[in-house]
């Protein structure tokens, strides 16, 4: 299945703490609301709702170990979302590049 | 909702009057930006980027405001803001390009600052409209066409 793109996996990004949570799972592997509350300067309670906002937008896979859960980072998801914030750039990029050589084009033209 | 910007530097061999000519006119922005627009470059002017094709030509309307035009030297404007409102720092995104003669051409700062999700919805229309309907293939084609007639009417 295709996550669909939308606002809120650039909002739930968008978030200092919920991509500092990502920077964590990325590094340990896995983790826990109470491993990243650890880690953290939030508690349990907090660092559970943003994992709920992260797997609602399908960036972390959750899987039930005992009485917690266990998260980790969907790697494909991740992809697709730091491929977007790139694309903000890229189409300036783009743009410019086309803005230059429309110019220099003309220029030329003008000094025929 | 978080604030972001883009910062591009650039040269350009033309003059910085024409590389504002080709920044602020509609003819211009219709090659450099695939939208057709009906914005003067005058202080405080609102108008449309439109995107789309036979089908659908008005498949995606995107409102600009200009707020600064000052040629040779610089041009901004904001975007994106929701149709039939007022643009505002809190709902829309800021363009500004500075020119500044560097040797026989421009130097050309560009600045786009805003919230991002505005500026990652309006990219990720760019791209799909790029990719999609306009190759930069058939891009280039129209250019030299519309070079040409630049040319023989100028």
């Amino acid at each position: 299945m295709t996550a669909p793109v939308n606002d809120d996996l650039w909002s739930a990004i968008g978030d200092p703490t919920r991509r500092r949570m990502l920077d964590l799972l990325l590094t340990d592997g896995v983790g826990t609301a109470t491993s990243l509350s650890e880690q953290l300067p939030v508690t349990r309670q907090a660092v559970a709702k943003h994992l709920a906002v992260l797997d609602r937008v399908g960036l972390v896979n959750v899987t039930p170990i005992g009485r917690e859960m266990r998260y980790q980072v969907d790697d494909a998801q991740l992809a697709r979302a730091v491929a977007q914030l790139a694309a903000v750039g890229a189409t300036w990029d783009a743009r410019l590049r086309r803005i230059k050589q429309i110019a220099e084009a003309i220029q030329r033209s003008q000094q025929q | 909702m978080e604030f972001g910007s883009i910062e591009r530097e650039f040269h350009v061999d033309a003059s910085p009057e024409v590389v504002f000519e080709v920044i602020s006119s509609p003819v211009h922005i219709r090659e450099w930006w695939s939208a057709e627009t009906d914005i003067e470059s005058v202080p405080g002017a609102t108008g449309e980027l439109v995107w789309g094709d036979s089908a659908t030509p008005r498949a995606n309307v995107v409102p600009i405001t200009v707020l600064e035009a000052q040629s040779p030297r610089s041009f901004s404007f904001r975007w994106c803001h929701p149709n039939g409102e007022v643009a505002t720092p809190s709902n829309s995104l800021l363009v500004t390009f500075v020119l500044t003669p560097s040797g026989a051409g421009t130097s050309v700062h560009l600045t786009e600052s805003g919230f991002r999700e505005m500026g990652w919805e309006a990219a990720i229309l760019e791209q799909h409209y790029n990719e999609h309907i306009v190759g930069w293939d058939t891009h280039l084609a129209h250019l030299r066409d519309y070079l040409m007639q630049l040319i023989t009417t100028g």
